[in-house]
């Protein structure tokens, strides 16, 4: 009896649980999107502006790429990647939600 | 037939649609691995690809699919009968809106996340990218009058709605404020701010409010300026714009972000309510006809019931949305199916919900033409629903008012988003041509200037069946390449090649038929200068896309006939 109590329990604990994630998607998942968007878009720019060398933009003075490297070797590659990818119009379809 | 029994067929159809036939083909032709990263996880950049739980992405893509369209299209689709508009919601969904969706998301985990353009690139031909670029402008451009026409021209004009509007804008904007910048909670924010909405509403039903917007509307009987465009119709249309430019050019937070989120829970809040009324009232579709004749006001039903329904059955847009937006942040391939399968399987519902207000809420086929029928479909629509909230207590007066505030904001909110895309779209495609269209309220100005032209020109039934047809042709495209897609990694495609086959034949005849329909009304004596500019709009706009469909075809059918891999067995 207890068990099946048990499962019973965990199984409306588990209902309730995807039902809090699924209002979530659709209400504030969008703002968390996209404050961390914006984030991400400064902290491209940050990484473009101290390390822009790597990809042939040699901006700050090597003293202060030199004394950043370690904090940012983890994420370059990633950094290359996201900056030098190509975009066309599709990629601004996330600005729109709920059109049809 | 009684409405329970409809819904009936629509759990029936979700249950063996989703259960039986999705399952089939995810399991045992495109088998997703749930041990491979995907590139969320891969190419994490907390930009664009970022993983989350499958729960919260299919909020977010039944919400980011899920708008006027499953709404409007059963809406003015009953005029054929209700049979033909139901059996396409439902066999359209079954056999072609969640392979569309589905196979749009798995193909852009499969493929490193790349957008519809770049596959389109890579699968099809270099210009097919150029051509999904055209639809893309079209699409959006239609939307924009279509839903300009619908809320400028119609739900605008009842005095009864704008109050309501501006009650929900100024709480978006209290939203917005108290969350970022009085960190306040959002559980408080959102009570606070729905309940002042949901009295903002209340007010302008009241004789002082609804006086005053009657006067500025130009009374009951509003004065014509030219053509068939009255006062109300160009306060009404002002009012529209003058949002879509504050969405458009405020930062997101302030104004389109918190809006949309008040706007979310007055949308569902009505939703719910209604769905509630209909379960305790239980209509019956009374003397509404299972068939009522083939050529209709919006054209035959074929191929014209097939563009009119999009999104209730089937929508190109969902095709961007799951491979550009949300195949970026799937956490593992074993999502895609509950995520783009089951959202829309669940959008199916949703348009189901939108037939029943036009059939069974106005007891036959004279009621709904009393309501306004398919050339006012969003007025069925908040008349149907106000019945429905009738039998949870709610008066039908306001009924009527909550129902139109609801769908005028639901298109506001896309328009005011629409604004944004254009204007930074513009930026990007000639910004260097034309420095001036980078500037934020220049490029707005020419997005909106241009809706301006559609709304106050085109007739709503036929600008409705342009936008139906070149979002469909979309959603041909996606199917092309999904099947490119598929034969590229040696597997089955037959599930998503012929309904690729029939949408492309189908809407390539609707747009024929537009494109036709409207260059032969120009030989009409005694035609208004209006009526020929609208015909003339709507027919080149219908040959570009015809002509556009027509390369698209060609290269497509060369990409299939290049030898690719042997279909593997399938799995036992």
């Amino acid at each position: 009896m207890a068990s099946t109590r048990e499962r019973v329990l965990g199984k409306l604990r588990c209902t309730a649980h995807a039902a809090s994630e699924f209002l979530y998607g659709m209400t504030t998942y969008d703002w968390v999107r996209d404050m961390r968007r914006e984030r991400g878009e400064v902290e491209k720019l940050f990484i473009l502006v101290t390390f822009g060398g790597i990809v042939g933009l040699p901006i700050l003075p090597p003293y202060y790429t030199l004394r950043l490297l370690p904090y940012v070797v983890p994420v370059v590659n990633r950094w290359k990647r996201s900056l030098l990818r190509e975009r066309d119009l599709t990629d601004l379809v996330g600005m729109i939600e709920g059109v049809t | 037939m009684n409405s329970i029994v409809v819904l009936i067929l629509g759990a029936l159809a979700v249950a063996v649609g989703y259960g039986l036939y999705a399952r089939y083909i995810n399991r045992n032709i495109v088998q997703p691995d749930p041990t491979k990263a995907t590139p969320a996880k891969m190419y994490m950049d907390g930009v664009d690809f970022s993983p989350a739980s499958r729960n919260v992405l299919f909020g977010y893509q039944f919400k980011s699919i899920a708008a006027l369209g499953p709404i409007t299209g059963p809406i003015i689709a009953v005029q054929w009968g209700w049979l033909p508009a139901l059996a396409w919601v439902i066999l359209g969904t079954f056999f072609i809106g969640w392979v569309q969706d589905y196979g749009a998301m798995i193909m852009g985990v499969r493929r490193e996340g790349d957008t519809m353009g770049a596959l389109s690139y890579k699968l099809i031909s270099p210009r097919a990218r150029n051509i999904l670029m055209i639809f893309l402008y079209f699409y959006l451009l239609l939307i924009m009058g279509a839903f300009g026409n619908a809320v400028g021209k119609v739900l605008m004009t009842n005095p009864k709605v704008p109050f309501g509007m501006i009650a929900v804008v100024l709480m978006g904007v209290l939203a917005g404020q108290m969350t970022y910048k009085w960190k306040a909670d959002i559980i408080l924010t959102t009570i606070v701010t729905v309940v002042l909405t949901f009295g903002g509403i209340w007010l302008g039903t009241q004789d002082f409010v609804s006086d005053i917007f009657s006067a500025l509307l130009g009374g009951p009987d509003s004065p014509t300026l030219w053509g068939d465009i009255t006062q109300a119709h160009v306060v009404g249309t002002l009012l529209v714009i003058a949002f879509c430019y504050l969405g458009s050019v405020l930062p997101i937070w302030s104004f389109a972000q918190p809006v949309n989120y008040v706007s979310f829970w007055i949308v569902s809040l009505g939703v719910l309510g209604g769905i509630v009324g209909l379960l305790i009232w239980r209509p019956g579709m009374g003397d509404f006809p299972p068939f009522t004749q083939f050529t209709t006001a919006s054209g035959p039903l074929w191929p014209m019931l097939f563009i009119t329904i999009a999104c209730g059955a089937v929508s190109g847009w969902h095709s961007l949305v799951s491979s550009s937006g949300t195949a970026r942040q799937l956490e593992k391939e074993t999502d895609a199916l509950p995520v783009g399968g089951g959202a829309m399987f669940m959008e199916m519902a949703f348009a189901v919900i939108a037939f029943l207000t036009a059939t069974v809420a106005f007891g036959g086929l004279q009621g709904y033409q009393d309501a306004g029928g398919a050339g006012a479909a969003l007025g069925v629509f908040s008349k149907g629903l106000a019945n429905f909230l009738s039998y949870i207590g709610i008066p039908t007066d306001f009924g009527v008012a909550y129902g139109s505030v609801f769908l005028t904001i639901m298109a506001l909110t896309i328009m005011q988003l629409v604004v944004r895309f254009m204007r930074v779209a513009s930026a990007e495609l000639v910004g260097n041509a034309v420095p001036v269209m980078k500037n934020v309220h220049v490029g707005t100005i020419v997005a909106l200037a241009l809706t301006l032209v559609f709304v106050w020109i085109i007739p709503w039934l036929t600008i409705w069946s342009a936008f139906g047809a070149a979002n469909q042709l979309m959603a041909g495209l996606a199917l092309l390449l999904i099947s490119l897609w598929l034969k590229e990694e040696g597997k089955k495609n037959s599930w998503a090649l012929i309904p690729a086959a029939f949408m492309i034949v189908t809407t390539l005849a609707a747009l024929i038929y537009l494109a036709y329909t409207n260059f032969a009304k120009l030989a009409t004596p005694d035609i208004t200068t209006q009526a020929t500019i609208a015909s003339i709009l709507v027919g080149v706009i219908a040959v570009v896309l015809i002509l556009a469909a027509a390369l698209l075809i060609f290269d497509g059918i060369k990409a299939l006939l290049k030898p690719g891999k042997e279909p593997a067995p399938e799995a036992a």
